[in-house]
């Protein structure tokens, strides 16, 4: 239905700098993700999009459209907010119906009938007469998606829609919105400080840091080659080695990590001091190419696996082992295709 | 008509309509500008540029014999004279300091009568007040009783519920219409030597009792208490009806007494409201006229008094200069305050509105001694605020040889047989009304407006906002005069041209600019506490921001919409000095304008007039509290 | 605006609709010779139970070719000095209700001669019937006086004897028993103020006044306040007010022994009201026929038993009833300041007054 297209985008309050020159295109029906600690301007940047903001550089295009200067009203856009913000003096059913004053339903329905689909699409039906104050936070989400999707817009913003309910209720309710949207096949951009949840439901990914953006990519992509110490490190648990390159060859290189070395498969090109990034998971007792002696501080049990926090030369170390460790002390090892390197900025 | 071309006529209105729409709400902050700058930025510019002018040339000269001189400053004189004189002004402020003692005291206000009355006693070495300090004390004293006399009623019309709760809270705006001379006759009807509490306490072997003479001082403050009192309990008993109920549970569910769950949970919730009400209780006060010098005398005189004269002796420069200082003290104390507000938002309210308990549900409860001070509470009710209505309804149907229906003959006959130039009644009720009406039309969008600009404005929304207040910090006799001078005489163009404005729109703009500032105190903080994504969520839907305010946010401030729209109300009914300006000869004076063009050497008909002003804004209110309780939730 | 030429709306808000109007100058005074007569003046003369003023209209356009149309300007005078004052159009033709102190203000803020037009007395039959006492002595000759009130004291007697003279005020006897009003304000305030600057002179009256302070003189806004309020609620045993007192208390049914009438030194302060014609009138031979009818015998008589005042015209010319002789009180000596006397020192008697009085 509809590209979005973000060029330069930045946004300055008083001097302050909130977003520095945004880069992102979202491709027609596609689940997108805004990632980031808070603070990042992963929400402005959404804000910006639906129009309650105007960048103060950059321009905001949808299908190669500038959106300069139209009121959110007039972009066809969804949003779900963190606080539901459902209008307490309203039914339910006249909540899901409200953006159905200013557009016709689609496809020649009725209002009523617009408002029954889209209740029953959320498993609200038969709730339309309630007032939202009687409604669970869940429920409330769901009445909130409803009438974000009720007048069919070209975009579905949801901006930390999840994150006042309870973890269970999060996975049950992602799942829905998941399935929702892949139903309507309709463009997404979803904001969440939830790293986890944005690899789990998201198409692509960007991750953001200090008002701009890190990387890029499909989950798959962020997980496995994060682009930044930062990406590295917020996505997923992860063990980074700061260190310098001592020599290169072929297709190995070595590393000086506090006067320990560590071989690892590629280093990007030209880079000297770069950090290596290893899973927690891509380490094993006593096998790999590279040992490293790890003191044990603290285990935390997990069911399946047990995530073991220590020490090595000086560095935190992760690790996620199949059973809790008998002794204080205990070597792990990985071997360089295990690692991945990315230059120090 | 086919079907096409209806369609394409639907569409062409629906576009006009949402272009309407899509700026309705920059053309009503326009139209605002507009009349605010028409009915208050010019005539009290007119007036204040006075302050800076002499003989056409800019000078600081009348500021300077103002601050410099002891009448009007008191000691505070010296200092403005020498500022840099810093040591000397200190060593005077240290040996006035030492002093000074305060004592807890107990006094008998009423000689004769052993009532006694706790009294913080300040023994002061002479200092010298001038007409600025004694205006700023009485009015503190004032502010404290109307405080103390309108909380209990803000406690027992929201926590008890009662037959006729509604309607006295209803009635609690009366005295906020009554005109200052009616005020005046009606406490000496009550409190008089010959009055009527003297007759009651008579009939029991005691008195008479000299209550005005015996402390004139007293007698006005209790004065400005029955002005505001009732202001500062409707303002509190708004607030206490949004206190979340929820929060109070949670306190006691926490382990706290209910004592205990008042202090931590109800107050910090009340405090915002009670301090609004001090607030302008203090401004109008500060600002006090026809009251002081009716009750007190000339011993009494503050500010306004002064002004007054100056300009009735048509010395603008120096009536100017005190005006501006008094309105510059008002602006300031309203933005230390919306300072405080603002810091304050974040406190939910909501609507969980605390269930109200029987005030009399049997014989054992209704001697508790909570219920007993209720009951004295309400004894003082009826001396301080129902008394001299009453005595003012006595007094209309009485005269020298009993009962008497004279006066009340003497408005029929006028309005049957009066000739056009005369002032007639129905004319006068029917155009308060009508004002009444229309100011309140015009103010609730106004007020709204300044609400929804200044509402999320921070630090430059304070600003604005106190700005905004400014119709209730100028000087009532300043603002009556820019009107003459400003509109009424008209401005002179090239060419021969005058501008002016006058007659029943400008009674109605003026009286919505006198009363915007109540909707916007009541509704700002309200509005400044929804959720901003309230909104942007309607806006996402296709709503315009006009839309937006009025399908969202407006139903959700409903209750402070109406507070501000009775006080709309009740400020075009009572107001006096600029309707009358701008009425001119013409027959759009109101009831309180009659009231004053019946006084003559007999007071009766006046006061007939007066009593006729109370029961069609008793019956108004009641009405006005009913239309609008159906808006609130 | 119907004597304006109305030229259009300007800036009609769209919320509000203020409506702003454009006027041209010169547009007022410009009916021209109508025969209608448009006679400013005060409430009391209109609006009051009783009131002489409909009567004098229906009474004199009987009599005469002629229509009157009252109006009452909400701050008097006054606003008609304002008026001059700003260049503003004035909407009256003739003003009735001006005392000696309005000429001396109008000459202070417009400059000598000012407002209203001197009067040829010439034309006027019945001009020298006004007694002498009244003559205003004003020296461009703008006014005519047509009644005259008496400034007095009104006591009740069953609780202080009759004061003999100004000085028995400041005894023990009339502690805490005198109401005054303010002199800034009011009318019956001013002229008394004005009587013990007469008995005491310029340089004593605020040693006076210190003395009434002491002995708990007590001074209110106006007249309404004092006798409505305060006097008629038995505040007080005494009064500043109008000889004329008694005239009410009999109508209205009150004690007489609460309205006794005190002349102090055998005297009271007249403040005569004259009418004058403003300048810029346009029918001003109606004017003259009307100023003399007022001054003719009947009118004098319904004027003053109507607004409870004494006529202006000398005993012979007038016939009052005998009630209201009865009741209705002159002192045996006048006391006034004319114009001369006012002119220059009036504000700065009443400021240096005001301030003493105040002063905290």
């Amino acid at each position: 239905m509809t590209d979005l297209e973000l060029e330069g985008v930045a946004k300055r309050y008083d001097g302050t700098a909130a977003l520095e020159g945004i880069d992102l295109t979202v491709r027609d029906g596609e689940f997108f993700t805004l990632v980031g600690p808070s603070g990042c301007g992963k929400t402005t940047t959404l804000r910006t999009v639906a129009g309650f903001e105007s960048p103060t550089e950059g321009s905001v295009r949808f299908d190669g459209r500038a959106m300069d200067g139209v009121p959110p009203e007039e972009r066809d856009v969804g949003v779900v907010f963190q606080s539901y913000a459902l209008f307490p003096h309203m039914s339910v059913a006249e909540n899901v119906g409200y953006g159905l004053r200013f557009r016709d339903p689609p496809d020649g329905q009725t209002v009523d009938e617009r408002v029954r689909e889209l209740l029953e699409l959320v498993d609200l039906e038969g709730m339309g007469e309630r007032d939202p104050d009687q409604l669970s936070g869940g429920q409330r989400q769901r009445v909130a998606l409803a009438r974000a999707l009720a007048p069919a817009p070209d975009l579905l913003l949801l901006d930390e829609p999840m994150s006042a309910l309870d973890a269970q209720l999060r996975e049950s309710l992602r799942r829905q919105v998941k399935r929702i949207q892949s139903a309507l096949a309709i463009t997404t951009v979803y904001v969440t400080h939830d790293q986890a949840e944005a690899l789990a439901i998201s198409d692509r990914v960007a991750v953001m840091n200090g008002g701009r953006v890190e990387q890029v990519g499909r989950p798959q992509a962020i997980y496995r080659e994060p682009a930044t110490r930062f990406v590295a490190e917020f996505v997923g648990d992860n063990n980074v080695f700061e260190g310098t390159v001592r020599a290169r060859e072929e297709d190995q290189a070595r590393i000086d990590v506090g006067g320990e070395t560590l071989a690892v498969s590629a280093v990007p090109p030209g880079a000297d001091r770069v950090t290596v990034c290893v899973r927690p998971g891509a380490l094993s007792r006593n096998v790999g190419t590279n040992r490293l002696p790890v003191t044990v501080e603290t285990s935390e049990f997990l069911g399946e696996t047990v995530r073991v926090h220590g020490r090595w030369n000086g560095v935190e170390i992760v690790l996620q082992l199949p059973g809790v460790p008998e002794a204080d002390e205990l070597t792990v090892g990985f071997d360089p295709d295990d690692a991945h390197v990315v230059a120090t900025d | 008509m086919p079907a096409s071309d209806r369609r394409g006529l639907r569409n062409a209105v629906v576009t006009l309509r949402s272009r309407l729409e899509r700026h309705a709400l920059s053309l009503a902050a326009l139209a605002t500008a507009a009349v605010l700058a028409i009915m208050l930025y010019l005539p009290v510019g007119v007036v204040f540029v006075e302050a800076v002018l002499e003989a056409g040339r800019p000078t600081l000269a009348h500021f300077r014999s103002v601050l410099t001189d002891p009448f009007y400053v008191g000691a505070l004189a010296d200092v403005f004279a020498e500022p840099l004189a810093v040591g000397s002004h200190l060593e005077g402020v240290a040996g006035w300091l030492g002093a000074v003692s305060v004592s807890a005291t107990v006094v008998r206000p009423i000689p004769g009568l052993e009532l006694p009355v706790p009294w913080l006693a300040l023994e002061t070495p002479g200092v010298r007040l001038g007409l600025f300090g004694f205006t700023a004390y009485q009015a503190a004293l004032s502010t404290l009783a109307s405080v103390a006399l309108g909380l209990p009623a803000a406690y027992v019309l929201a926590t008890y519920e009662f037959r006729g709760r509604r309607t006295i809270r209803s009635l609690t705006i009366l005295p906020f219409v009554l005109p200052g001379i009616m005020v005046a006759v009606g406490f000496y009807a009550m409190f008089g030597r010959g009055g009527t509490l003297n007759g009651l306490l008579g009939l029991v072997g005691l008195g008479p009792y000299p209550f005005i003479e015996g402390n004139p001082l007293a007698i006005v403050i209790v004065a400005h208490a029955f002005y505001n009192a009732p202001l500062v309990a409707r303002v509190t008993v708004a607030a206490w009806e949004s206190v979340d109920r929820r929060a109070v549970e949670t306190a006691r569910s926490l382990g706290a007494s209910p004592r205990r769950a008042f202090r931590d949970v109800v107050v910090p919730q009340l405090f915002p409201a009670v301090l609004t009400g001090a607030l302008l209780t203090f401004i109008f006060t500060f600002m006090t006229f026809p009251i002081v010098l009716a009750l007190g005398g000339l011993q009494l005189a503050t500010v306004e008094v002064w002004i007054y004269d100056r300009v009735r002796q048509l010395a603008y420069g120096e009536a100017a200069t005190l005006a501006v200082l008094e309105t510059l003290l008002s602006l300031g104390l309203t933005y230390a305050y919306l300072r405080y507000e603002s810091a304050q938002s974040g406190l939910a309210r909501s609507a969980g509105t605390p269930a109200r308990r029987p005030l009399v549900p049997d014989l054992r409860t209704a001697l508790s001694p909570r219920r007993l001070a209720i009951v004295a509470y309400g004894l003082v009710v009826l001396v301080v605020f129902v008394g001299p209505m009453a005595s003012l309804i006595v007094g209309s149907v009485t005269d020298g040889s009993g009962l008497t229906l004279r006066h009340y003959a003497f408005l029929l006959e006028r309005q049957l047989e009066g000739a056009s130039y005369q002032t007639l009644p129905w004319i006068a009720i029917r155009n308060s009304l009508l004002f009444g009406v229309a100011t309140l039309a015009v103010a609730v969008p106004m007020g709204v407006v300044i609400s929804v600009v200044t509402a999320r404005a921070g630090r430059a929304g304070a600003i604005v906002d106190a700005l905004a207040m400014l119709p209730l910090a100028v000087s009532g006799v300043v603002f009556g005069i820019g009107l003459l001078r400003g509109l009424v005489f008209g401005i002179p163009l090239p060419g021969g041209w005058r501008f002016q404005v006058t007659g029943a729109v400008a009674i109605v703009a003026a009286h919505a600019v006198a009363a915007y500032p109540f909707v916007t105190r009541n509704v700002s903080p309200l509005l400044a506490n929804l959720d901003p994504a309230m909104v942007e969520s309607a806006r996402a839907l296709g709503a315009s921001r006009y839309r937006a305010l009025r399908d969202v946010e407006l139903p959700l401030v409903a209750s402070g919409i109406v507070a501000g729209a009775a006080f709309a109300f009740a400020i075009s009914i009572g107001e006096f000095s600029s309707t009358v300006i701008l009425a001119g000869g013409g027959d759009t004076y109101t009831m309180p304008v009659a009231v004053e063009r019946y006084l003559g050497r007999r007071s009766g008909p006046a006061i007939a007039m007066g009593t006729v002003l109370l029961f069609v804004t008793a019956a108004s209110f009641v009405v006005v509290d009913r239309v609008g309780g159906r808006f609130e939730r | 605006m119907d004597r304006r030429t109305f030229i259009g709306t300007v800036g009609a808000g769209t919320v509000t609709g203020v409506a702003g109007c454009l006027t041209r100058d010169g547009g007022g005074n410009g009916d021209g010779d109508d025969g209608t007569l448009r006679i400013a003046t005060y409430d009391s003369m209109v609006n009051t139970e009783n009131s002489a003023g409909p009567w004098l209209k229906e009474a004199f356009e009987a009599e005469h070719d002629a229509e009157i149309e009252w109006t009452v300007p909400d701050q008097g005078l006054t606003q008609y000095v304002r008026s001059a004052r700003e260049n503003a159009d004035i909407d009256a033709d003739a003003y009735v209700g001006v005392n000696v102190d309005d000429l001396v203000r109008i000459d202070d803020e417009l400059g000598d001669g000012e407002l209203l037009q001197e009067l040829e007395v010439d034309r006027l039959d019945n001009a020298d019937r006004i007694r002498d006492e009244l003559e205003m002595g004003d020296p461009h000759g703008r006014v005519l006086p047509y009644d005259t009130g008496y400034i007095c004291l009104v006591y009740d007697e069953t609780l202080v004897d009759e004061p003999e003279t100004l000085a028995d005020l400041t005894e023990p006897a009339y502690e805490d028993a005198l109401l005054a009003q303010n002199a800034q304000n009011s009318d019956p305030g001013r002229a008394f103020l004005l009587w013990t600057i007469d008995a005491h002179g310029e340089d004593g009256y605020l040693d006076y006044w210190g003395d009434l302070e002491d002995n708990g003189v007590r001074v209110l806004d106006g007249w309404t306040e004092s006798y409505s309020g305060a006097y008629m609620e038995g505040e007080r045993a005494m009064v500043v007010s109008y000889s004329t007192d008694q005239v009410y208390a009999n109508e209205y049914d009150y004690e007489m022994s609460r309205h006794q009438v005190a002349f102090p030194n055998g005297q009271g302060y007249a403040n005569p009201e004259g009418m004058g014609i403003l300048e810029g009138a346009t029918d001003v031979d109606v004017a003259y026929d009307f100023f003399d009818f007022v001054l003719s015998s009947e009118p004098q008589a319904e004027i003053a038993q109507r607004n409870v005042q004494f006529p202006a015209v000398a005993d012979d010319h007038v016939d009052l009833d005998s009630t209201f002789d009865e009741y209705a009180h002159e002192p045996s000596e006048t006391v006034a300041f004319d114009y001369d006397a006012l002119r220059g020192s009036l504000g700065g008697w009443v400021d240096d007054w005001a301030r003493e009085f105040v002063g905290q």
